[in-house]
């Protein structure tokens, strides 16, 4: 339900004045061709280099050669538009607590970010994974560039239903061969799962050359194990494994710290890649999370 | 230890229900959570708190519950009396008319007083005891009390009655005396197990015989027959075992119509015949042979008078005419009866007009007829506005239940043809009653004293000659009373003793009774005073310059019957009981209701102690 907000006026009118802080802007070697990559050809030079056998000569730089009897090659920054993708976890696991609809607040900072992503007219998409039968589903929208054409996302977006395993591996694999230019991905996830598959796909997608943003999703009464005190059987919402477990005054405490050892723990996969790792826990937090947070993703007035 | 009614254990099934809450609440409840990795670290339930947790609350809820079903059921336990603390005894008596046998220099009733004086000094100091006596019903003539001066005086002013003990005041007796740790039964006839059991004390019943004589002669009844016409005749019951002189004296009035000794054969019961008597009048018979009850040697019987008396009988049916005219003779042949059809009756006026004895009207009333008494039957709506009893409708048929003064035991279940439904006015007394659809109880036979006389109601319509129906005989019998009632003397009643007798007076009533004794009775709004002669004998009621005698006849078979020792062995079941009920006696019930509500107050109390704890440390500002 909450997925319905990023699409309300009012809220849509504090957005418009945010812009995604993008690396739109990346150094290349002039002359090197990279196949499967579209060479951006920027004006703004950027740097010097000496001459090396195999670089392109239309870089060369005849007016240094003239003045130094050297070749030099002259580099440009590169500027052009980027492709953003909102990649939303949609297993079983981000749709409970229930009451948390976690998923909904996945949903919606993922339509906030590509409502944000427009405003330079990149090309913005929604996608959302989940391994469904041993297969693993991606489901993404098409491209959108200009604002007006921001509506098309909510069929997609209200249409997302959770279910399914967390493959994050398996969602970048299957991101990745569709042989997409470098963008920004931003991950948004519980990212309950396997800390290994985790770092493993944030590796790849960095590897891919792709700008990473984190945006690790949990429900308010999960991070905060506001569970009435007594004895419990829980059941795992996507492997359903069943435990028998005690919430007392010490299994809220535990439950509290797991999932700050977990928060922690992605964090640091983050900073180790050089992705941008943000919070929003509890759905509730949606207006609040869009001031504190977006900042750390980039987001600049 | 044991249960007053264990049928209120039932109340136990809260327990039950509170432990299925217990077990509700504290089941565990499977939900459903993203991911087991957040719960990794939470604690694993230990396995030896798995089924049942130590929840203090629930146990003093359980504690609480449990008390309070306990005391409900009436738990207790039996323990010697305490140092101290006395035992408490119910001294029950016999007042039947058997308990006035002489027996050697006394009487029963002085043999039970000593048995008890005896049991009175053997009981140690801080004993209680009370006094209760039955006859007719069960009465508490001293309270528990351990002042032994005003128990003597209790026990000396216990005064056999005239009357049959009754099983039902027996009962009643016992189970008044069922909070007494023992009692002490002072009667001429052992009471039977099942009294016992009904009663349903766990007190030991000693059982104090008393008398051993057999030798009583009494007289079961007195017809006068008609003066001048059929004899009168006597019945006289010897009870002993043994042949006994009987002599009986019979006078009519103030002179001895018959004297004569005879002897009858053990146990033999006579008809002594005598008459016809010259006249009418007041008859007694008396035996005058010593025995063992006074009560049952004097008889009364009032003998119609001789001289012509006129009765009016109207009635619109002929037939019905005819009937009642057969009655009334077959009462009292002197009867000079007219019949006529009230349509037709024309009420004699003038110096010749004969004044009526009785006037009987069947389905109609006419209220220019004057009669010294009256007998309404099967009356007719008009009738309210001359005497005051109203007719609210007609049934078709009804159904005599019984005598309303139980005193007859032969009405028990007669069909009658159409009935009128009759609102008995206050000053009337109500002698029969019947059920009929739609109705439970209405009146069918009463009789009063109005303003002009006697008057006597009969609701049941008598046609079809009712009345002469073989299998229609208590009809009869209901119709012959009330006629014998209506013309019997005014100033004379002849009662069996415990019947409630009205008698007519102004403001209050001076009563001389048999033993010369003299109290004082207001009279009612109706201006009558109720008396109930529990004495055999004669009552003077003097009011307003009017005398009226009240004769008591007392006879009962089964209390006259002295030497008669029923059920004298108790059965093997009832030995049983009262061998454990005796084991038992050493000990006294101590009920632990007090105990067991104490316990669960206390329990409530820490419960709530241990909420407001819990309120505390949760910073709740409830719970």
């Amino acid at each position: 339900m909450l997925e319905a907000r990023a699409f309300e006026p009012e809220y849509l009118r504090k957005l418009d004045r945010l812009v995604l802080g993008i690396q739109r802007a990346r150094t290349v070697r002039s002359g090197q061709r990279t196949l499967g990559r579209i060479q951006g050809l920027g004006i703004e030079p950027e740097n010097f280099k000496e001459y090396a056998p195999g670089d392109d000569l239309r870089f060369l730089d005849w007016n240094a050669f003239a003045r130094l009897d050297e070749l030099m090659l002259r580099t440009y920054r590169a500027d052009r538009q980027v492709e953003i993708t909102a990649l939303v976890d949609a297993s079983a696991s981000m749709g409970l607590p229930e009451r948390d609809d976690k998923l909904g607040l996945a949903l919606a900072i993922g339509a906030s970010l590509a409502y944000i992503g427009m405003a330079d007219n990149d090309a913005v998409r929604i996608g959302a994974f989940a391994m469904h039968r041993g297969a693993m589903k991606l489901e993404a929208t098409p491209f959108h560039r200009r604002r007006e054409s921001y509506l098309n996302f909510k069929p997609f977006v209200t249409s997302v239903r959770a279910g399914g395993e967390t493959r994050l591996g398996a969602a970048v694999d299957e991101l990745l061969l569709q042989r997409r230019p470098a963008g920004t991905v931003v991950v948004i996830s519980d990212f309950l799962v396997n800390e290994g598959d985790v770092e493993d796909a944030l590796k790849r997608l960095v590897a891919a050359r792709h700008d990473v943003k984190v945006v690790h999703v949990m429900g308010e009464q999960e991070s905060t194990a506001a569970y009435p005190s007594g004895l419990y059987r829980v059941r795992d919402a996507e492997t359903g494994e069943v435990r028998e477990t005690v919430l007392g005054p010490a299994g809220v405490a535990a439950l509290r710290r797991s999932v700050e050892k977990i928060a922690a723990r992605i964090r640091e996969i983050c900073m180790a890649h050089a992705i941008t790792y943000a919070q929003a826990f509890g759905a509730v937090n949606l207006e609040s999370f869009m001031e504190r947070e977006l900042p750390l993703l980039g987001i600049v007035r | 230890m044991g249960l007053l009614n264990p049928q209120n254990v039932i109340y136990g099934l809260s327990l039950a229900l509170l432990v299925l809450i217990y077990l509700r609440s504290r089941s565990r409840p499977t939900i459903e959570v993203s991911s087991l990795m957040l719960f990794d670290e939470a604690p694993a339930p230990a396995a030896s708190v798995r089924h049942v947790r130590i929840d203090p609350l629930f146990w003093l809820e359980m504690l609480t519950l449990a008390a309070l079903t306990f005391a409900i059921a009436g738990l207790y336990v039996m323990r010697p009396p305490s140092p101290g603390h006395g035992r408490s005894h119910a001294l029950v008596f016999d007042l039947g008319a058997g308990m006035s046998a002489r027996e050697g220099a006394g009487t029963r009733i002085d043999q039970a007083r000593q048995q008890a004086v005896e049991v009175i000094d053997q009981a140690p100091p801080g004993d209680e005891f009370s006094v209760i006596a039955y006859a007719l019903e069960a009465q508490m003539r001293h309270p528990q009390t351990a002042n032994l001066a005003d128990l003597r005086k209790a026990l000396g002013d216990l005064v056999p009655m005239a009357v049959p003990a009754r099983t039902a005041a027996l009962r009643a007796a016992l189970i008044r005396a069922r909070g007494a740790s023992e009692i002490d039964l002072f009667a001429d006839r052992p009471p039977a197990p099942a009294i016992l059991a009904d009663a349903g004390s766990t007190a030991r019943v000693n059982f104090h015989p008393v008398g051993s004589g057999d030798s009583n002669l009494a007289i079961v009844s007195l017809d006068p027959g008609i003066p001048g016409s059929t004899r009168a005749r006597a019945e006289i019951r010897n009870f002993s075992a043994r042949p006994l002189p009987a002599e009986l004296a019979i006078d009519l009035g103030n002179s001895e119509q018959f004297h004569q000794t005879m002897m009858l054969a053990p146990r033999e019961q006579v008809v002594v015949g005598f008459g016809p008597l010259p006249a009418g009048g007041l008859l007694r018979a008396r035996i005058l042979t010593p025995d063992a009850i006074d009560a049952d040697n004097t008889r009364y019987a009032y003998a119609p008078s001789e001289v012509a008396a006129q009765v009016l009988v109207l009635s619109p049916d002929a037939a019905v005419r005819d009937d009642i005219a057969r009655v009334l003779l077959a009462v009292n042949a002197n009867f000079q009866i007219e019949t006529a059809d009230p349509a037709k009756y024309v009420a004699p006026s003038g110096p010749n007009a004969k004044p009526l004895e009785l006037a009987v009207m069947h389905d109609c009333y006419l209220p220019a007829v004057k009669a010294e008494s009256t007998l309404l039957i099967y009356p007719p709506r008009a009738a309210k506005n001359g005497i005051g009893i109203s007719v609210d409708g007609t049934l078709v048929s009804a159904d005599i239940r019984g005598d309303a003064t139980g005193e007859s035991t032969a009405l028990n279940s007669l069909a009658l043809g159409a009935t009128r439904i009759v609102a008995i006015p206050e000053w009337m007394d109500l002698l029969a009653t019947a059920t009929a659809t739609g109705h439970s109880s209405i009146p069918i036979a009463a009789v009063g004293r109005a303003a002009d006389g006697p008057v006597g109601v009969l609701a049941y319509d008598v046609r079809d000659h009712l009345l002469l129906a073989p299998d229609h005989l208590d009809a009869l019998v209901l119709t012959v009373d009330l006629i014998k009632q209506l013309t019997a003397p005014h100033d004379i009643l002849i009662v069996p003793t415990g019947a409630d007798v009205s008698v007519p007076a102004t403001g209050t009533a001076r009563v001389i009774q048999p033993d010369a004794s003299v109290r004082s009775v207001a009279a009612d709004k109706w201006g009558r005073v109720r008396i109930r002669p529990l004495q055999a004998g004669r009552y003077t009621v003097e009011s307003g310059g009017v005398t009226t005698q009240v004769l008591a006849n007392y006879y009962d078979a089964a209390e006259s019957d002295v030497g008669a020792k029923p059920q004298a062995e108790p059965s093997a079941p009832v030995r049983k009981a009262a061998a454990a009920s005796n084991a038992q006696s050493a000990k006294e019930v101590q009920p632990l209701v007090f105990i067991l509500i104490a316990l669960a107050l206390i329990a409530l109390t820490v419960e709530s102690a241990m909420l407001i704890g819990h309120t505390g440390r949760w910073g709740m500002g409830h719970v």
